[in-house]
């Protein structure tokens, strides 16, 4: 199938008197996020990358996750349910993006069902569009994964021209997207691949991931934490522009007789955040907690569901205000013998 | 032009090297990403060749100077341009690092490179005062803050409180400024929860006006954290609003520019005339 530009702007006027949201990369004082759209026309698809991943959209920076009452010794629940998502659309997300979704899917959905992640879920669809240029933080290649990967995606729209998009309906929701607005889609085919090579030729090489992980297995003590981590500060910029950095705080915000009970990102990289009562603090400096954000992607997260949790889209490195380069650091493991 | 003076940066780290006067330089290297420098640290005569000096050359360094893993390294000679030298000035003056534990490689990299020849910090601060000093608070800083300061109090409001929605509580502002440099944030404190950690309106109001309160007369106006910001909230117009109320209110006092001497906002006197409360 393919759609053109003109219809593409329809089809966010038809989504939108349906009553979806509609969210795309918007670009505003001087950076790209996503943000709800009206039109086509307010969308920036032209980014290599928006700012923040599109995780925001299915597991938000804070959310109420119920509020209380308290009156004597009784204590109220006032709401314990999620409220019901809106029906969104998500237009204009990359692949790399799009490919978090799997690997965050498998967290929220393991031991315990997480309704607030599930509900945004089923009622997101997500539409990405194929990079066809990227800079030097990009390395899904590395991964396995491509400029026009389609994991994760229910459309995924490359540009063959200006004008004119190849759509694959990847999943039943794109499917059933596209059949509801069908009269905008073109049939015909498409060259992905060409559309695409000017991002393939840049971005890195496959790196080996099997020995990067038989290196992990054998070195949680190594000298090489100390020397990667010596630069990094501890702030959590990376882990919360990470699209499947998922760790979350829980915290209870009180205010005379009523509160409200948060859920909220929290970072790995953060001194309190292995911290115990007693004082205790069992990642006790830089070293330890820089080793944790590489051992949980390319390790923990892939002894537990197989995959890697690291999607390539080089968010960290690219806002790292020292310059901590993840794609550096794993090339570095690669390369390690033993 | 710039090689000369990233030669020299070089050869004045090397020096220091060679003499054990330091145990490491801290300076800047170029890192993996093109356009852009790296902080690194030269332990060796033969890797002070590492180090680059260009207008990529971003970062506040003295930021390290108080990481529990630096400290341990020994004694640091660090790469420092005007605002840098400030932040190490005001590190002193609030006890926070100890004026012989440091050698400071002063350095520009506007208008252009150059690595400044006076050494010691007595020579570094005449020269701050000489050349910097009546340059702070430029009119384009003053222009920003003269443009808050036209709008009223409710414009002000709506200002702020949509680039406080921004923040996603991430620290990074905190992370790389060298003057937040307590062991335990006030954000930390949860026994009450002073700022509430959730990035909502009141928490991210609460914890930007906290950290912009605990910065006043005592930034030097480095704008890291503006820099730093993931999500581009103008830090520094706040920073610099505070500035100059500090030197409009206290005879002219502009952070940085001494190593002794009470900070203005923390100092004591008992003959203080506190007239400003009844």
């Amino acid at each position: 199938m393919r759609i053109t530009r003109a219809n593409l702007g329809k089809l966010v006027r038809e989504l939108a008197a349906f009553g979806s949201t509609i969210v795309a990369p918007r670009s505003q004082g001087g950076y790209t996020d996503f943000a709800p759209i009206l039109s086509l026309d307010d969308a920036d698809l032209s980014r290599v990358n928006t700012r923040r991943s599109i995780k925001q959209f299915f597991f938000p920076a804070s959310e109420p996750i119920l509020a209380f009452s308290v009156s004597g010794k009784d204590v109220t629940l006032e709401q314990a349910d999620p409220p019901k998502p809106a029906k969104t659309v998500i237009l204009g997300s990359r692949p790399c993006d799009a490919a978090s979704l799997p690997v965050m899917d498998k967290v929220f959905a393991w031991d315990y069902n997480d309704k607030f992640y599930l509900d945004r879920r089923a009622a997101t669809t997500v539409v990405s569009i194929s990079c066809t240029d990227c800079d030097e933080c990009c390395f899904c290649t590395g991964l396995g994964l491509a400029p026009d990967s389609t994991q994760g995606s229910d459309i995924l729209l490359t540009p063959l021209s200006e004008n004119e998009y190849l759509v694959e309906a990847c999943s039943d929701k794109g499917r059933e997207l596209a059949e509801a607005h069908k009269g905008l889609f073109d049939k015909g085919e498409g060259d992905k691949a060409a559309a695409c090579k000017r991002a393939t030729a840049k971005l890195p090489k496959p790196m080996d991931l099997a020995k990067i992980k038989t290196w992990l297995d054998a070195h949680f003590e190594d000298s090489l934490w100390k020397d990667i981590s010596l630069k990094c500060l501890g702030c959590g910029c990376c882990t919360f522009i990470c699209p499947t950095c998922h760790c979350f705080d829980i915290v209870d915000e009180p205010s005379g007789d009523r509160g409200v009970r948060r859920k909220n990102w929290d970072s790995c990289q953060f001194a309190q955040f292995t911290l115990h009562a007693s004082g205790h603090n069992p990642r006790a400096d830089r070293a330890a907690r820089w080793r944790q954000r590489i051992m949980h992607k390319f390790k923990y997260y892939v002894d537990r569901f197989g995959p890697r949790s690291c999607v390539g889209c080089g968010r960290c490195i690219r806002e790292c205000p020292v310059q901590m380069d993840l794609k550096d650091q794993l090339r570095r493991i690669e390369n390690l013998q033993g | 032009m710039s090689d000369a003076a990233q030669n020299e940066l070089r050869a004045r780290a090397r020096e220091l090297l060679e003499a054990g006067r330091v145990d490491a330089v801290l300076g800047y290297a170029e890192g993996t990403i093109a356009g852009r420098t790296t902080p690194v640290l030269a332990r060796k005569p033969d890797e002070a060749d590492k180090l680059v000096l260009n207008r990529q050359c971003v970062n506040n360094l003295t930021v390290y100077l108080n990481r529990p893993e630096i400290k341990k390294i020994g004694k640091m000679a660090i790469v420092a341009k005007p605002a840098d030298i400030k932040a190490i000035f005001v590190l002193i003056q609030e006890n926070q690092v100890a004026p012989d534990s440091v050698e400071i490689i002063g350095v520009t990299t506007v208008p252009e490179c150059s690595v400044l020849p006076q050494r010691t910090h007595k020579e570094l601060l005449d020269y701050l005062v000489k050349n910097v000093l009546p340059t702070e608070l430029d009119a384009d800083d003053l222009a920003e803050v003269a443009k808050l300061d036209a709008m009223t109090p409710d414009q002000r409001w709506a200002y702020w409180q949509e680039q406080y929605a921004k923040c996603i509580r991430c620290y990074a502002c905190r992370q790389v400024c060298p003057l937040c440099y307590c062991a335990r944030c006030i954000v930390e404190k949860n026994r009450p929860q002073w700022v509430e950690t959730s990035p909502h309106e009141r928490g991210n109001l609460a914890w930007n006006i906290t950290r912009a309160f605990h910065l006043a007369g005592r930034c030097v106006g480095c704008g890291e954290c503006e820099r730093a910001c993931p999500m581009g909230i103008p830090l520094m117009k706040l920073n610099r609003k505070l500035a100059r109320e500090v030197r409009d209110s206290f005879h002219g006092y502009v952070a940085g520019y001494a190593c002794e001497g009470d900070p203005v906002l923390a100092g004591y006197r008992p003959d203080d005339p506190n007239d400003f409360f009844e």
